[in-house]
């Protein structure tokens, strides 16, 4: 995120950075084992092993006139007497005991001879019952205890509220309502755990947090898993002396695990945060859906306050009505959105399904491709090729981010909200592209659906700078401060585009498997047509073997008795005859090397590769040597540079060599200098060899014909050959792992080069 | 006596040519003509019609691949595996470069294998070059007289 300052007020980097030492101290102070409890009620905790108190706050003497030190040891009849020591194992029995305090009833003590009346609270924890009993006023001690009637009106409105507004608010108000504090919000986490308040009800004693973000260190980690267990708690007053819990002397006591109790003293860090909040009082309860902590409503009072228990209850269940509420809300609106997308892709996957390739898929339902997924922009890549539709980086900048998600993880499905801060180089185009969703159709040939969203500028209020001072006091220890300012400021964040909805990525993954199916479709038509190209291939290479093969001995056999009758009886033909000898002389010789040509090629594609390392510098030589220079008289200059050790099968490289050097000889027959140039480059796959001549050349319009069967681009009277010799040249290197190809300049010079893999993945043969 | 030559070769084309071929090599040994695998094969072992003919065996046998009956691959086959014979020379006369008939014959113990060149000229020095590598040591002894089928 960018954050940029706006309004002078404050800037800053890093508001919530996770990393400043505040944080992190006051994520690790156990405030589940406070040791402590608020002074408006007593507690004890009975340890279920021996039915006796094991620990007690030092208050209970002035609570019910009992001491503390009286009371650790015994059994709950010699505290409570025998009846209320009943009713409280009676109420233990309910499964709820072990959930969260419940309450058991009213109950009465005297204590320095007034009496005090309490709310009478047990839930069950670590081995211990825990009985605590909250004082009440005498307005509350005059209450019913059940107010849950309360609550039977306000459920008829909240069903009745329209929009998720409304609900909040009147939740908000209720709560209130019902606790009498002058401010209560609904303050909903988001991702990180930074909060917002998304609803308030208030009088104008305290100022208004609505829509205010507050920092996730506001809320830290274990105070957030203390929310989710115990779903209600208050701070009567914000000013409050700690009681201690003591435990039997002598004895090993532990530290009493307080997270379900209602009374636990919260840290002192919170105290001075309420404080300095100007709160003298606070009442929150957990909004929880599913078992997560996604919220809570949160009351604040200036002066110090209590609210019942009973009353408290009432808020808890407002609250898990919200929840209830909203999920419904939720998932009706999702599936709405839901239905709503279907309609558009339901024709879309019918028009899709006529192609079998990707883009022409893509692009045959190109008009509902944007709306599917509420998308500004769209691009297709496959095979290399990417189509874009709308608004998107540039091609350039489509491929870098390819390559990227290339490297990223198995997920079929990435939902990116902020690209730029997972992928820095989409900080060139956040305003296009701040969001992408991007469908991988397959990971081996790299295709890509991608979604682009355009960044929407937001602007968030923080309250208050987040960070925590340290101070060190008298004795030397640090202690963690609270922030002091809750004083407004305003961040802009950028790069961010609007999120990406359950229902758009559910979508976007149904999509998917529209578009797997036609690129398998694809595949499968493709591996068919191979298989069927194989065949024929066979065949062909079958017959021409055949016919060339059979064709092979009535060659010999003219060339021979035409070379015999030459030698023999060349005496009693005449001119004219012995011209024409030479005719059926040439056309069979002619006859029989294109034969053994094509019989070289066929077993050129059905020989198995024996691959060894072949120095070139020590082979090329030796084809040199061998090339026949017609006329011998003719100035050839070899120019070869030092050449590489190749793996590769040396009597077919041998071939190759020979063919490309014999081409070289004869295609610069007229020159008066023939100069030969051969000479080998490396790539980081290949060795590359280039051959070069200064002959005829060839236009370069032809070039793609030069390596195919039969192919010649010379008159006959010009340049003898079958055609035969380039095309093996293209099949060897291919069977090879490599390529053939050539360039030229007409009337100046011809190159021809091929590649060989440096680790070599020789093809099977032909006939495999 | 000097050890004949064995032919055997089906085609009369090629077998008239691999005469005279032999013929121009001046060597002084009898060529023996055998028209398919079966009938080299009784020469070989001395039955049918060469039941009589004197005892040894020739001194080389310029063997077609593809012959009727039983063709070159497997009288090669028959003559490695039959122990009077085993040290026979042979020597593949071919029109085939296949790697896999070029692989079997020399599986089976082939002491050369030949490609029957295009040119005459060419197949004439092919010829001579078996004829004085294997046939014999050269030199007829005086007086001897050449046979021609």
């Amino acid at each position: 995120m960018v954050r940029e300052k706006t309004g002078g007020i404050r800037v800053s980097d890093t508001p919530m950075a996770d990393t400043s030492v505040d944080y992190s101290a006051c994520e690790h102070e156990p405030i589940h084992l406070a040791g402590s409890i608020q002074p408006h009620g007593f507690l004890l905790a009975v340890d279920e092993a021996t039915g006796r108190v094991a620990q007690a706050s030092e208050n209970l003497g002035a609570m019910i006139g009992r001491e503390v030190g009286a009371v650790l040891g015994q059994t709950l009849d010699e505290v409570l007497g025998a009846e209320w020591a009943c009713r409280v194992r009676c109420a233990a029995k309910d499964p709820q005991f072990a959930l969260g305090a419940v309450l058991i009833d009213r109950w009465t003590a005297r204590a320095a001879g007034e009496q005090q009346v309490f709310a009478l609270l047990g839930h069950r924890f670590g081995g211990h019952l825990i009985v605590e009993g909250e004082c009440l006023g005498e307005e509350d001690a005059a209450l019913p205890v059940d107010v849950n009637h309360q609550l039977q009106a306000l459920l008829g409105q909240v069903e009745a509220a329209r929009g998720v507004e409304e609900l909040l608010g009147l939740v908000a108000k209720e709560v209130r309502r019902i606790s009498g504090f002058d401010r209560a919000l609904v303050y909903r986490f988001d991702g990180d755990w930074h909060g917002r308040v998304i609803a308030e009800d208030r009088n104008d004693v305290l100022p208004s947090y609505l829509h205010l973000h507050f920092p996730a260190s506001d809320v830290p980690k274990q105070a957030r898993e203390l929310y989710r267990l115990n779903r209600l708690r208050l701070i009567a007053n914000a000013d409050y002396e700690p009681v201690r819990l003591c435990g039997l002397p002598g004895a090993q006591t532990r530290p009493l695990d307080l997270s379900l109790s209602t009374l636990r003293s919260v840290s002192p860090v919170h105290r001075e945060y309420m404080r300095n909040m100007g709160t003298g009082a606070s009442f929150s309860i957990s909004l929880i859906r599913g078992g997560e902590l996604w919220g809570l409503i949160s009351c604040h009072h200036r002066e110090p306050r209590t609210v019942p228990f009973g009353l408290r209850v009432s808020c808890g269940l407002l609250a898990q009505v919200l929840s209830l509420q909203l999920a419904v809300r939720e998932q009706a609106e999702g599936l709405a959105q839901r239905m709503r997308l279907q309609a558009i892709l339901t024709p879309m996957v019918a028009a899709m399904a006529r192609h079998e390739r990707l883009v022409e898929g893509v692009e045959a339902c190109r008009d509902d491709l944007l709306r599917i997924v509420g998308a500004d922009g769209a691009v297709v890549i496959e095979d290399g090729r990417v189509v874009r539709y709308g608004t998107t980086p540039t091609e350039e900048q489509i491929r870098a981010l390819a390559g990227w998600l290339n490297r990223q993880g198995d997920d079929d499905v990435l939902a990116i909200e902020s690209l730029s801060q997972v992928f820095p180089e989409a900080q060139a185009y956040t305003p296009v592209a701040s969001g992408l969703l991007a469908l991988s159709v397959s990971r081996l040939r790299h295709s890509w659906v991608l979604w682009f969203r355009r960044e929407v500028v937001e602007t968030v209020t923080w309250s208050g700078a987040p960070e925590k001072a340290v101070s060190v006091d008298a004795e030397g220890a640090r202690r963690l401060h609270p922030r002091k300012s809750f004083d407004q400021w305003k961040e802009i964040v950028r790069g961010r585009s609007l999120p990406w909805q359950q229902a758009e990525v559910d979508t976007a993954r149904e999509f998917r498997v529209a578009v797997v199916d036609i690129v398998l479709r694809g595949a499968e038509k493709l591996a068919q047509l191979t298989e069927e190209l194989t065949r024929t291939n066979r065949e062909l290479e079958n017959f021409s073997y055949t016919v060339s093969h059979d064709l092979r001995a009535p060659f010999r056999h003219i060339r021979s008795y035409a070379e015999l009758l030459k030698v023999d009886k060349g005496e009693l033909l005449d001119d004219e005859g012995r011209e024409f000898l030479g005719y059926v002389l040439s056309g069979a010789q002619y006859a029989g090397r294109l034969v053994d040509n094509i019989l070289g090629f066929s077993r050129m594609g059905r020989v198995t590769l024996m691959i060894t390392t072949v120095a070139l510098d020590e082979l090329l030589p030796e084809v040199v040597r061998q090339v026949k220079i017609d006329p011998p008289s003719r100035n050839v200059e070899w120019v070869i540079s030092p050449l590489p050790r190749v793996q590769a099968d040396q009597t077919l490289l041998f071939r190759v060599l020979q063919n490309l050097l014999e081409n070289a000889v004869k295609f610069t027959r007229d020159r008066e200098v023939t100069r030969i140039e051969v000479w080998a480059e490396e790539t980081a796959t290949e060795h590359v060899v280039h051959v070069r001549d200064n002959g005829v050349g060839f236009d370069e319009r032809y070039k793609d014909k030069l390596f195919g069967m039969f192919q010649r681009l010379h008159a006959w009277e010009e340049f003898e050959g079958t055609g035969i010799g380039l095309a093996s040249v293209r099949r060897i290197v291919a069977r090879h792992g490599g390529n053939a190809w050539a360039a030229s300049k007409l009337g100046e010079s011809a190159t021809f080069s091929f590649s060989l893999p440096i680790t070599p993945s020789p093809t099977n043969p032909i006939y495999a | 006596m000097l050890k004949p030559i064995l032919l055997v070769e089906d085609n009369p084309r090629d077998l008239d040519l691999s005469l005279r071929a032999l013929a121009r090599t001046r060597l002084a040994n009898e060529v023996v003509v055998a028209r398919d695998g079966e009938e080299a094969w009784n020469y070989l072992t001395r039955r049918g019609n060469f039941a009589d003919r004197p005892q040894g065996n020739p001194a080389v046998v310029l063997l077609d691949l593809k012959l009727p009956k039983i063709d070159g691959v497997e009288l090669l086959n028959l003559i490695r595996n039959e122990p009077e014979l085993e040290n026979l020379p042979v020597v593949m006369l071919t029109a085939s470069r296949e790697q896999t008939d070029v692989a079997r014959s020399y599986a089976l113990g082939v002491n050369a294998y030949v490609v029957k060149p295009i040119e005459f000229v060419d197949f004439l020095e092919a010829i001579r070059d078996l004829g004085v590598f294997w046939a014999v040591i050269n030199e007829p002894p005086p007086g001897s007289i050449r046979l021609r089928p």
